[in-house]
């Protein structure tokens, strides 16, 4: 699903004719298989959120590609990867990303409007979504008006009404108290069982990343084990 | 994305900013309305022009002059009138000759003087002249009057015939009866002091039809060519004129025409017959001619006017542009999440693109019925007003301000142009947020 080979990216810092280079990422090989739960574990400033961006393409590497469902996504320009992201790639971040003017049905249609879906049909998968993620009665809440597992959970409808084949979650729990961390991992491993989508999951916590088949960790921008795929 | 869900789009981004958004539809149709009422005088002020002229003349009508020459113009000929005749598209040429002196008229009593015509009827009924009553001439003593001959007519008397007050001749001595079928008498003099007079009995056999416009008089007598010609024997000069210096008249017949009219079959071809008696060297005046210098220089005032009404748009657009460039900011971390669950910077561009033209347009609309409506106000107070500071009555049919589809279009068009390009910096800026720092709402 995911492969990448030889991803080196460094930040410019500072002003122009005063620059300073910082190395986040060195090196990285890795690869994620099809239908995999893999988890990217790595102390706070090791690199593995910069590694996320890079894949979502909201950055581009300095070196090295990126290869997703064998497309060279390093290579598209920004509008070729955007359209890529909505018809492939699905995201839950630690934040929850709602969009605060819009309810939860409107946020979880998003994608669909986005992609010009009929206005019956993006009814008919919303609402199932929405059921489906515990969120039945909650159809016309705005964000402020849900709990965190709740946002977390149109989070998640959100990702998945495009039936994307990749996930990406960026600390997925990270905001979540012990109980609500526990049902939102339940779901991604339902999801995964059921409909065999792939889940990068970046975490710093070692319960979260144990959710998954398999863990790499990364250190100092390099990937120190479990970077090949099983 | 379809076209609808970015119009539900805009619509919720303008909720949330009503006042904002509604201060800046004000502005724009100010500016639009402002721009169309201007316009407007411009096009109200050339309908009034062009009606008032064309309602002066017949449209078809193209008067020849003369012909110009090395040395000036020379007066119009037989064989002028012949080539006249057949030039393409030509209907009719008419030609008068006016008497060289004022003749007088007297009928049972009473007398009139005024101008005697000697013309072609034929041409002239083919140029579309019509009788009011009776029939054209036909015989030499026969002669047809203008509508207005009779009033000329007063009664011979030693009495002061005329109103101290009006200056006009008291009821009483006016004539009364119908001056068809009636014989008249014209006299008219070889000399100064009317020592040797001539007296022609003529048959009134037709009346002219009243000319077109209230203010217009004719209250000439046309003569045949034969009475025109026993006048010029009996005076012994060309055109029947009156001998002033015997030793240098002019002997003969008049073989010139004081008036040349050339009709043309329809208003398309009068320019066609214009050009062509130009390339002959003939003077012509004709409506058509007049016409487009009045709209040549009506197209540069309204094209004059509408430029100053844009810079008013233009003004109203820095207003759009804020709001534009306000909207972007305030709604950064939304863009952000739009652009990272995979929306194309061309769709980000085109809802913002798409939110000022919707400005515009409703901009557009409510400026132009507001600009209606101050036209239908203009040209009702306005008279009142002008005659009211400067106590002169206004032409009757004056209209200050008028407003055609066309005006209402080009409007519409610039309104549009300026809010689409005073939105295009800020839906392009739109398309540049960088997502993750939208989405760590540090824009």
């Amino acid at each position: 699903m995911i492969q990448i080979r030889e991803l080196s990216h460094h930040f410019k810092l500072g002003k122009k004719d005063q620059k300073v280079i910082l190395p986040v990422l060195k090196d990285i090989t890795m690869e994620v298989g099809k239908g995999e739960i893999v988890s990217v574990v790595g102390k706070s400033g090791s690199g593995k959120s910069t590694l996320l961006n890079l894949i979502s393409g909201f950055i581009r590497p300095t070196e090295g590609d990126i290869w997703i469902d064998g497309v060279q996504v390093s290579e598209l320009s920004e509008a070729k990867f955007a359209d890529f992201r909505l018809k492939h790639i699905g995201f839950i971040f630690q934040s929850f990303q709602l969009i605060p003017s819009m309810t939860a049905y409107q946020n979880i249609e998003l994608p669909l409007i986005l992609k010009g879906e009929d206005e019956k049909k993006r009814q008919e998968k919303v609402i199932r979504l929405m059921e489906k993620v515990g969120l039945g009665d909650f159809k016309d809440h705005y964000p402020s008006e849900l709990s965190g597992g709740q946002q977390q959970r149109v989070s998640i409808a959100r990702a998945l009404v495009l039936e994307p084949t990749l996930i990406l979650a960026d600390e997925p729990t990270g905001s979540l108290d012990s109980e609500t961390e526990a049902e939102i991992l339940e779901i991604i491993q339902k999801l995964n069982r059921e409909l065999g989508i792939t889940f990068l999951i970046i975490t710093h916590d070692e319960e979260v990343a144990q959710t998954g088949h398999r863990t790499i960790s990364i250190k100092d921008g390099r990937v120190m084990k479990g970077g090949a795929a099983i | 994305m379809k076209l609808k869900d970015k119009y539900r789009f805009i619509r919720q981004n303008i909720k949330k900013n009503k006042a904002r958004t509604f201060m800046t539809i004000l502005a724009t149709a100010m500016g639009c309305a402002f721009l169309i009422v201007l316009a407007s005088i411009g096009y109200g002020l050339q309908q009034s022009v062009v009606k008032e002229t064309l309602e002066d003349q017949v449209v078809t009508e193209i008067q020849v002059h003369g012909k110009e020459v090395e040395n000036g113009f020379e007066a119009m000929t037989v064989a002028d009138i012949e080539k006249l005749e057949k030039v393409d598209h030509v209907k009719a040429v008419t030609r008068k000759i006016q008497l060289g002196q004022l003749p007088t008229y007297t009928i049972d009593g009473y007398k009139a003087e005024t101008m005697a015509v000697s013309t072609h009827f034929p041409s002239e009924i083919a140029s579309g002249l019509k009788l009011a009553e009776g029939r054209l001439p036909e015989n030499p003593n026969e002669v047809v009057v203008g509508y207005h001959f009779s009033n000329t007519l007063y009664m011979e008397t030693d009495e002061d015939i005329y109103d101290a007050e009006t200056g006009e001749v008291k009821e009483e001595f006016q004539f009364k009866g119908e001056v068809k079928d009636q014989t008249i008498t014209m006299t008219v003099q070889q000399d100064e002091e009317g020592k040797v007079t001539k007296e022609i009995p003529l048959k009134i056999v037709g009346v002219l039809e009243e000319p077109g416009r209230e203010w217009m008089l004719n209250q000439d007598v046309y003569i045949s060519q034969e009475v025109f010609h026993q006048i010029e024997a009996f005076t012994g000069t060309a055109g029947g004129e009156i001998v002033v210096d015997p030793e240098n008249k002019v002997t003969g017949h008049l073989e010139t025409f004081d008036q040349v009219n050339v009709y043309a079959e329809s208003l398309e071809s009068v320019q066609g017959i214009v050009d062509t008696l130009d390339e002959e060297n003939y003077a012509t005046y004709s409506i058509v001619s007049e016409m487009k210098q009045i709209n040549t220089l009506f197209t540069i005032a309204k094209a004059g006017l509408i430029l100053v009404g844009t810079i008013a748009l233009i003004i109203a657009s820095i207003g759009i542009y804020n709001t534009m460039t306000m909207a972007v900011t305030e709604r950064a971390p939304d863009i952000g999440i739009m652009k990272a669950i995979g929306a194309n910077p061309k769709t980000i561009k085109q809802i913002f693109l798409l939110e000022s033209s919707y400005i515009g347009v409703i901009g557009a609309i409510i400026g132009t019925i507001v600009a209606y409506a101050t036209s239908v106000v203009v040209n009702i107070g306005l008279p009142l007003i002008l005659e009211t500071a400067f106590d002169e009555e206004m032409p009757e049919g004056l209209q200050f301000s008028a407003i055609p589809w066309s005006l209402v279009l080009i409007a519409v068009t610039i309104c549009l142009v300026i809010t689409i390009l005073s939105g295009m910096r800020p839906a392009k800026r739109a398309t540049q947020i960088d997502v993750l720092k939208a989405m760590r709402r540090e824009i």
